[in-house]
């Protein structure tokens, strides 16, 4: 027998087998994804003109019920003193994830996009795969996400996260070892609710967990990505002040 | 009352807590407390990232003419609430409701509200 007929007769066999590992994708699995697409900003938290949101926003993650221990609290009240002068180049997580710089989520089999408009992009790997060993990973500003499909929910398991306040100035100031894990679901075409909880020993006293809503974006047919190419503030006196226009 | 409302938000967060956000800079160079409104005549907008801005020369009671830079949020923002590149030129007549900055230093603030000549307000709040 020669090899040819062999290796014909394995091939049905192998994609069997391989299928059922999940080594190669099913179709069908695409199509049960939920569709979020569209563009999607915090409950409450769409800005006004100003770049401010209106009165009674709510940040979920700037509020005084967070558990902060003592650790917690000596890191916030720090904070507060250097922030005056304070810039950020984006908002970070997990503080993007309830903000009004409207998001975008990028369902496929394999990941999950959720980018904003100041280029906040994470990437939460749903193939199957774990994070990186922790002798292997280090803190970044949004850190390193990995999920799975619970029916229509999107469960985000997320670690390595810098110290959010590092990045931007009003952060919750939480350590590099907290730990988020997200549940996301739409709960109507024009609604997406999630509930975040967050434990870090070295700040928190006890996990802190926040339900937080994602609304359609009214007028946003398309993601408005610009450079920052027009920072017209500058330090005066300890605070920003607005300096004429280059011409 | 937009005042007070201001007031209230900052009342409520920054001023007992560092709470504040601004993308990009800390709003601790705005004093909230104040309000001011200008009328006056657009030379430039700017359509920009972190922010964008409008130059509006408004006349003095003495005939003097004096340029106010005011700061708006960033053109994604804008988008966001039916603004576009084109809604405000050069040459346009506004009214403008502005919070001063802290230092009381005169000629810039933050932009909160805008009314075009026929009392039109620009921009739909959310």
């Amino acid at each position: 027998m020669n090899a040819r007929p062999r290796i014909a007769r394995c091939v049905p066999a192998c994609a069997t087998f391989a299928l059922l590992c999940g080594a190669i994708p099913l179709v069908v699995h695409a199509q049960s994804l939920p569709d979020w697409s569209g563009y999607w900003i915090g409950e409450g938290l769409a800005s006004e003109i100003s770049g401010f949101p209106g009165p009674g926003a709510n940040y979920k993650m700037l509020t005084r019920d967070t558990p902060w221990n003592a650790e917690g609290l000596a890191r916030l009240a720090a904070a507060g003193q250097r922030q005056a002068d304070q810039k950020a180049n984006g908002w970070g997580f997990p503080l993007m994830m309830n903000s009004g710089a409207p998001l975008q989520f990028l369902v496929t089999p394999d990941e999950t996009l959720i980018i904003n408009v100041y280029r906040d992009v994470r990437h939460v790997y749903t193939d199957g795969r774990d994070h990186p060993a922790e002798e292997d990973r280090w803190p970044t500003t949004w850190g390193d996400s990995v999920g799975r499909w619970e029916g229509d929910t999107l469960v985000i398991d997320t670690v390595s996260v810098r110290n959010p306040n590092r990045y931007f100035f009003s952060s919750p100031p939480l350590s590099e070892q907290a730990h988020y894990v997200e549940r996301i679901r739409m709960t109507s075409p024009d609604r997406i609710e999630s509930v975040m909880t967050i434990e870090d020993a070295v700040t928190l006293s006890a996990p802190w967990v926040l339900n937080l809503v994602y609304e359609r974006a009214r007028e946003l047919d398309r993601m408005i990505n610009d450079d920052y190419d027009n920072d017209r503030s500058e330090v005066e006196d300890g605070f920003f002040t607005i300096v004429p226009p280059e011409e | 009352m937009i005042a007070k409302r201001w007031l209230l938000l900052f009342a409520s967060s920054w001023l007992v807590l560092p709470l504040d956000v601004h993308a990009h800079h800390s709003p601790a160079m705005f004093d909230f407390s104040k309000q001011l409104t200008l009328t006056g005549t657009v030379r430039l907008f700017q359509w920009t990232n972190p922010h964008s801005y409008i130059q509006l020369i408004v006349k003095a009671d003495d005939g003097a003419e004096h340029e106010w830079s005011l700061e708006m949020g960033t053109n994604a923002y804008l988008y966001n609430l039916g603004w576009r590149p084109s809604t405000v030129k050069a040459g346009d007549m506004l009214t403008v409701t502005v919070v001063p900055l802290r230092s009381g230093k005169l000629g810039a603030g933050l932009l909160v509200e805008a009314k075009t000549a026929d009392g039109k307000t620009l921009g739909a709040n959310p």
